[in-house]
């Protein structure tokens, strides 16, 4: 073990090697800043670039885009509610919040800290523990990812400010059109009017850009104006100031890291759930549980401890089995055959030096990202000051380039707008929209999952709950269903009471 | 500013009406991609591109297309300009699956020019390593008593339409559970959530040379070079099974492109995959490479074409 660390340092202390971290952070902060630039179509489109690159460079790269990304999401989230990945849509709950509240500087100092401890604890797991947590994560199959989209389904009353009513309202409008396109088991086309743009239903991204670009487009061109002073933000424009402040959340931090990784090392979960999972932990284990959704800290740093310990999860099975859990690491998959070099125990003996040096500097891209944002966000902060008339367009000029540019298809701009308008109207009767991305999460996943599962009980619905019920795994995150029903129900209770 | 994006505009629209006089290619090649960046149909379109360059004498640009299993991205090459500057990389037996099984597929196979095969990538039979079937008979016995859960790419894919001809030919019966791509099913195999999978080779052989995987037959007519030792599923069942299902990834152009850009073109993938870099990049990276030139390119894709109708009664 230790051996392999010094080859990894040796790999690592290389001038071109730190040269292309910093890079890959630069360009992975812009990218996550930016909604609907996303880390994937990033790495994809790098990678015929590091195809030329010794293989170690190239892949710091990618892992430098990869984490930087995941976590600059967040500063578009906190500034304009407007996520800039799908990994930050629960941190925009808590963070834009703050940010009206006149904390912009806090609530990036608590994402930034937050989401470089997360990442660093999950570069631990994948540097100690891997081979163990690879082996758990191939345990995960259909009735396991079935009871994991309906445990998500109950954070949604976490996820609901206000009326639980309305988060359901919300959350049901995402299961619902999460069935639009090919049925996952018969290729059945539903709700397609055979536009083969919509076959594979609606694009993540797109109804993400949708539903949080266009009402706050909306909104900014029907308010007058928001000529503020600028002394305002001039004042509170020191960020070690707050750094304290990340030091009182150690459990929070520490149950989000967890989350993050386990939901990092299970195949095709994705960093968003890991996100919001942690954000409905953060809230049942806090003592102001009332206070999310108004600009509490501890959900700012649950969601982005969980959404970067979710980075370090996913390139366990990746780089020990050859699995990857989401496009950014099938992407990744991609990037490391390229080089020749093969997933598996190969790459931790033969090609030791080059993994480790990879694993290595991830250590200093999560360090990195934390100057590099702060000197980022402090001139992204100055939007703020910029009138809504300027500032409006703007943000929809990126809309629309941004959901054209994920598959290069005009129609991705209608659904967008068509999206967007519903987000409009959901804002304007003050229901949440974090639950209908959350919906459409776990809309496919419970769908397909479901189906999955019956189709391997051979369509025998008894067969099918003894499964639920025998597999061990699946019989825990049966109980954790039970439970978070149960407590759901014993709050709202005490909640009419009050 | 605003001047030189005027001037680089001019530039451009001045070079794009030369371009046509001049030697053909006087400009960057784009090739369409039906699928996503960083998928294994994208990854071998970069490789392509890297090493055509000095053949083609230009860049050959990606432009992914994706979405609907293909349609998307098969459709835009259909209706694309023939002026030898947009070409694209089509998957076969998927170019024909898609047309045959919806409604409203506004391409017609013969909306394509032939112009080389590059790879050729068979189904294979996989199961887990510590799995008690060892060989296909094993299998084949097991299949005969009960209904085994085979997942793979689905639905209705090369994949399950591979599954099902080879069900109808040696006679036996499975339960096909889609999984979303060749490298999920795999990951249900490794876990032992499936009792077997019908994964494509390409995904398959690393697990196989971790010691994860075992491959019990090929789907093609000769073993797979980097498998050595699996038999085909001929050898393993005494039975003839086709071996359309097997993907097969080429470059094809617009219907009419002329005459000696098509020759050009063919010129130039036919000496990349004679290209000693190329041949040595492809070995190391297990790439399964396949040359055929156009006319033999065509002549396969019309058998298959008639094959694919034969059994499409399969999948339905």
């Amino acid at each position: 073990m230790f051996e392999n660390i010094l080859t990894g340092l040796y790999t690592l202390a290389d001038g071109m090697m730190l040269f292309s971290i910093a890079a890959g952070v630069i360009g992975g902060v812009i990218v996550g800043i930016l909604p609907g630039l996303t880390s994937t179509m990033a790495i994809a489109l790098l990678i015929p670039l590091t195809f030329n690159l010794p293989p170690h460079i190239g892949l710091a790269m990618l892992g430098g885009i990869y984490v930087a990304s995941t976590y600059s999401g967040s500063i578009s989230a906190i500034l304009l509610n407007i996520p800039g990945t799908p990994a930050s849509v629960a941190t925009a709950l808590d963070g834009n919040p703050m940010s009206k509240k006149g904390e912009s500087n806090r609530a990036i100092v608590l994402s930034t800290f937050a989401s470089c401890i997360g990442g660093i604890a999950s570069v631990f797991a994948l540097l100690l523990i891997a081979p163990p947590l690879a082996e758990f994560s191939l345990k995960f199959g259909s009735y396991e990812y079935f009871l994991l989209a309906l445990f998500g389904v109950t954070v949604i009353a976490s996820l609901s400010v206000g009326a639980i009513e309305k988060g359901f309202i919300s959350g049901a409008l995402g299961l619902l059109l999460s069935t639009i396109g090919f049925h996952p088991l018969t290729g059945f086309t539903r709700f397609t009017n055979d536009i083969p743009s919509l076959y594979d239903g609606i694009p993540l991204v797109v109804s993400l850009i949708g539903l949080f670009s266009i009402p706050e487009v909306i909104s900014m061109l029907s308010t007058n104006s928001n000529i503020k002073d600028e002394t305002q933000i001039k004042q509170q424009n020191n960020f070690a100031k707050f750094f304290p402040e990340i030091l009182q959340q150690k459990m929070n931090i520490l149950r989000s890291s967890i989350i993050g990784i386990i939901v990092g090392i299970i195949p095709g979960v994705g960093s968003s759930i890991g996100g919001f999972i942690a954000y409905d932990a953060a809230k049942k284990y806090s003592k102001k549980p009332e206070e999310f959704g108004k600009g509490s800290p501890d959900g700012i740093v649950a969601s982005e401890t969980a959404n970067n310990a979710v980075t370090g999860g996913t390139l366990i099975p990746l780089l020990t089995l050859g699995i990857p859990g989401n496009p950014v690491t099938a992407v990744f998959l991609g990037g490391i055959m390229i080089h020749g070099l093969k997933p598996g125990a190969e790459l931790f003996t033969v090609n030791s030096d080059i993994t480790y040096g990879f694993i290595l500097s991830l250590f200093i891209s999560n360090l990195l990202f934390v100057p590099i944002g702060f000197l980022i966000a402090k001139y992204f902060i100055k939007i703020t000051l910029i009138p809504y008339s300027i500032l409006a367009p703007i943000i929809l000029c990126l809309a629309v380039i941004g959901s054209y540019s994920i598959r290069g298809s005009t129609d991705d701009i209608i659904i967008m707008l068509f999206v967007g308008i519903l987000g409009y109207v959901l804002n304007f009767f003050q229901v949440p929209r974090a639950p209908l991305i959350l919906g459409l999460v776990l809309g496919t996943m419970a769908e397909s999952e479901l189906a999955r599962s019956l189709s391997l009980s051979h369509g025998s619905v008894s067969d099918f709950f003894i499964h639920l019920v025998t597999r061990p795994i699946s019989l825990v995150i049966l109980l954790l269903c039970a439970y978070a029903l149960y407590r759901g129900f014993t709050q709202h209770k005490k909640h009419n009471k009050g | 500013m605003k001047k030189s994006f005027l001037s680089v505009f001019l530039c451009i629209s001045v070079l794009g009406t030369f371009a046509i006089a001049k030697d053909y290619p006087a400009k960057p090649v784009s090739m369409i991609v039906a699928y996503s960046p960083g998928g294994g149909t994208d990854t071998a379109a970069r490789v392509v591109s890297k090493y055509v360059k000095p053949y083609l004498k230009q860049r050959l640009v990606i432009k992914n297309k994706p979405g609907a299993g293909g349609q998307i991205g098969f459709t835009s090459l259909s209706t694309a300009n023939n002026d030898g500057y947009t070409i694209g990389f089509i998957n076969i037996p998927s170019i024909f699956l898609v047309k045959e099984l919806r409604k409203n597929v506004k391409y017609n196979i013969s909306d394509f020019e032939t112009i080389a095969n590059i790879q050729l990538d068979p189904v294979v039979l996989a199961v887990k390593a510590d799995s008690p079937f060892k060989t296909f008979a094993d299998f084949l016995e097991a299949a005969k008593k009960r209904t085994l859960n085979i997942g793979g790419d689905g639905p209705q894919s090369n994949n399950q339409l591979q599954l099902l001809i080879a069900q109808d030919k040696i006679g036996f019966k499975t339960n096909f559970v889609p999984y979303n791509g060749s490298g999920p099913s795999i990951t249900a195999t490794l876990g032992g959530q499936i009792d077997a999978s019908v994964p494509s080779a390409t995904s398959a052989s690393n697990h196989v040379n971790n010691g994860r995987l075992r491959v019990l037959a090929v789907f093609a007519d000769k073993p797979y070079e980097y498998l050595p030792g699996v038999p085909t599923i001929s050898q393993a069942s005494g039975v003839n099974v086709p071996s359309i299902g097997a993907a097969l990834r080429g470059i094809a152009a617009p219907k009419n492109i002329s005459a000696t850009q098509k020759k050009f073109l063919e010129n130039a993938f036919g000496n990349m995959m004679k290209d000693k870099e190329f041949l040595l990049y492809a070995k190391k990276t297990n790439l399964p490479l396949q040359y055929m030139n156009s006319i033999e390119f065509d002549t396969y894709l019309k058998k298959t074409q008639k094959e694919i109708k034969r059994y499409m009664h399969l999948l339905k």
